[in-house]
């Protein structure tokens, strides 16, 4: 099958699968999670895959004695299992010990859209990125997921790569560099919208609308969460252009967060408004179109609430 | 040692230094949390015939190679007993017995939680409860899949039993058969506020590490020919972990310390510390 048409999940661990073959200190540990990616792993590399069980911060804290003992590991998840659940383990025995360790979660955003607040994943890269040394990557497209895969194997530290339930169209050639941490996706001279994950082709249809309108929308992929590209941020999003910021996340921490910091620090002067999930849990259990409408992150409602903040 | 590229293990000292030796790394103990004027004393005190006979009989380790591939390892999960592990770490060599005064000063390579990333021979960074077993784990599947021979020791506190990944953990190593891994439970019945029964009882202890699939052994902490034949016990057990707990006595060896819980996390003062060094003389 084409890279376009399987899961970001099934993406990344056919490229880790790969690499795996070549270097059996590569170590894929689950906390009893199963997908048919995964099969290949564990018969294949029988040795190399440990299901580690339901106890996501024992699963941490062995990944690091395997660390420490010369194997590279990833440790997967749904994404507030394998981050919030453990947050502590993750902190100190991967950030404070620099080990290379990959933490992947599945279910960005509200990819678990009909799981509720246990499964949605809102604060997980708020929190994973303030902390020293991580990586974090939210990729946006299967090209992306499959680099990722290879550039955790190759760098070493800690790092977090989150990955969506959903299928979405490619945005990207093979073989991109990807080690920019964010792109220019489009031009547009006269604002620009910087998204992450799911919400960049969410952007790409607001651009859409938007230019009904007359307003000419830059987009940017933020797909690397930390450590932040702060120049080409600032050179790419343009002076005194407003800047909207777009995720599923909580507002507080996320990309809004990261973006209003570079501002902050760099005196940037242009206006900033930051979409997303306005301090709240999510209760609904619907389809994720439902739950963007409940949220005002239809494509409707960000065009509109656009419009009339740029009034 | 090493000669040219041949590694040299630590020579075992004879069983009649043992308790010598704990003597010194007690003093070691009490003047370096004096001198830094603050510290563990207690837990670090009740588990110093366990590590003394870590270090100085049982393991295999080389203290001028601190990542010897075959090293046997020791991880001290009780990250607050680190002034034991220091002691332990300086008397066998891994850095000058003189560095111990620096114990909590600024720039010093001993910090009041053992930092893996500054100190020759600490394996995993701790102090936060309820780790070290986990990492012990992972150390243990590793030693398995590179086909190494090398031993995993893990000292965990009675009062950090209360944590729950110890539980996960345990679960783990006895799911994994790990028979390359002892777990040491420094019983001293005493947790930073009080008694494990007052606090948080965690008895019966051994019966929940056997009930976890451990073989349990139950000793006293500070009696070497029990600690030493509980070891070689353990190295015949094939197939499942071996769970070592040891009675002891928080703040033992020193009269007025033993079984009181303020020096938990108290240093001794002056006067307080010349009393213990005459005791331990």
């Amino acid at each position: 099958m084409k890279i376009a048409d399987i899961s970001m999940r099934d993406a990344f661990f056919d490229a880790l699968y790969d690499i795996a073959r070549q270097d059996d200190r590569v170590m894929l540990l689950t906390g009893d999670f199963g997908a048919p990616s995964l099969d290949k792993f564990r018969t294949d590399l029988s040795r190399q895959y440990i299901n580690a069980g339901v106890a996501e911060q024992n699963m941490v804290t062995i990944a690091a004695g395997l660390a420490l003992s010369g194997k590279i590991v990833y440790i997967y998840s749904i994404a507030p299992f394998v981050t919030l659940r453990c947050f502590e383990q993750i902190k100190l025995d991967l950030c404070c010990m620099k080990l290379h360790v990959t933490a992947v979660g599945v279910g960005a955003g509200y990819s678990y859209s009909t799981s509720g607040p246990t499964h949605h994943a809102t604060e997980d890269a708020a929190v994973m990125r303030i902390l020293p040394g991580m990586t974090v990557y939210n990729p946006s497209d299967n090209i992306m997921v499959a680099a990722f895969a290879g550039m955790s194997y190759r760098d070493p530290g800690p790092k977090y790569i989150r990955l969506d339930r959903e299928k979405f169209p490619l945005r990207y050639e093979e073989k991109h560099d990807f080690s920019d941490g964010l792109a220019l996706l489009k031009r547009g001279k006269d604002m620009t919208i910087i998204a992450s994950g799911m919400m960049v082709h969410q952007a790409f249809k607001v651009t859409e609308e938007l230019l009904k309108h007359s307003i000419d929308a830059a987009i940017v992929d933020l797909y690397r969460l930390s450590p932040v590209n702060d120049n080409l941020l600032l050179q790419v999003m343009g002076k005194n252009k407003p800047v909207v910021t777009l995720a599923e996340d909580l507002v507080a921490g996320g990309i809004g967060s990261i973006v209003a910091e570079v501002m902050a620090d760099n005196g940037c002067q242009s206006r900033l408004k930051r979409l997303g999930t306005e301090n709240q849990y999510v209760f609904q259990y619907a389809s994720r179109e439902c739950l963007h409408s409940h949220l005002g992150l239809d494509v409707a409602s960000i065009t509109t609430g656009i419009l009339r903040w740029l009034q | 040692m090493t000669i040219g590229d041949q590694i040299i293990p630590f020579s075992p000292v004879p069983d009649t230094e043992l308790s010598a030796i704990a003597k010194q790394l007690r003093r070691d103990i009490v003047t370096m949390i004096s001198t830094a004027g603050s510290g563990h004393p207690g837990g670090s005190l009740s588990a110093v015939e366990i590590i003394t006979a870590l270090y100085f009989k049982i393991m295999r380790h080389c203290p001028s190679e601190p990542g010897w591939i075959e090293r046997d390892r020791f991880i001290l999960s009780k990250g607050h007993a680190a002034p034991a592990l220091y002691a332990a770490l300086a008397e066998s060599g891994y850095f000058p017995v003189s560095e111990l005064a620096t114990l909590r000063k600024l720039g010093s390579r001993l910090q009041g939680h053992a930092d893996r990333t500054a100190t020759p021979g600490v394996e995993m960074s701790s102090g936060s409860l309820g780790q070290g077993l986990s990492f012990g784990v992972g150390t243990a599947l590793a030693a398995g899949l590179n086909n190494k021979k090398y031993r995993v020791y893990v000292l965990i506190g009675g009062g950090e039993c209360n944590e729950g990944q110890v539980w996960e953990a345990a679960m783990s190593a006895y799911h994994f058969k790990l028979d390359n891994m002892v777990a040491f439970i420094d019983h001293n019945e005493l947790q930073l506020d009080g008694t494990n029964h007052d606090i948080m009882n965690i008895e019966p202890l051994g019966e929940k590490w056997s009930a976890f699939g451990w073989h349990t052994i139950e000793i006293d902490g500070h009696n070497f020919n029990e600690i030493l034949s509980s070891l070689e016990e353990a190295k015949n057990i094939k197939g499942q972990p071996t769970a070592i707990v040891a009675h002891t006595i928080k703040g033992k060896g020193i009269s007025y310390m033993e079984n009181k819980v303020e020096f938990h996390g108290k240093a001794p003062n002056p006067e307080e510390t010349k009393k213990a060094l005459q005791e331990l003389a």
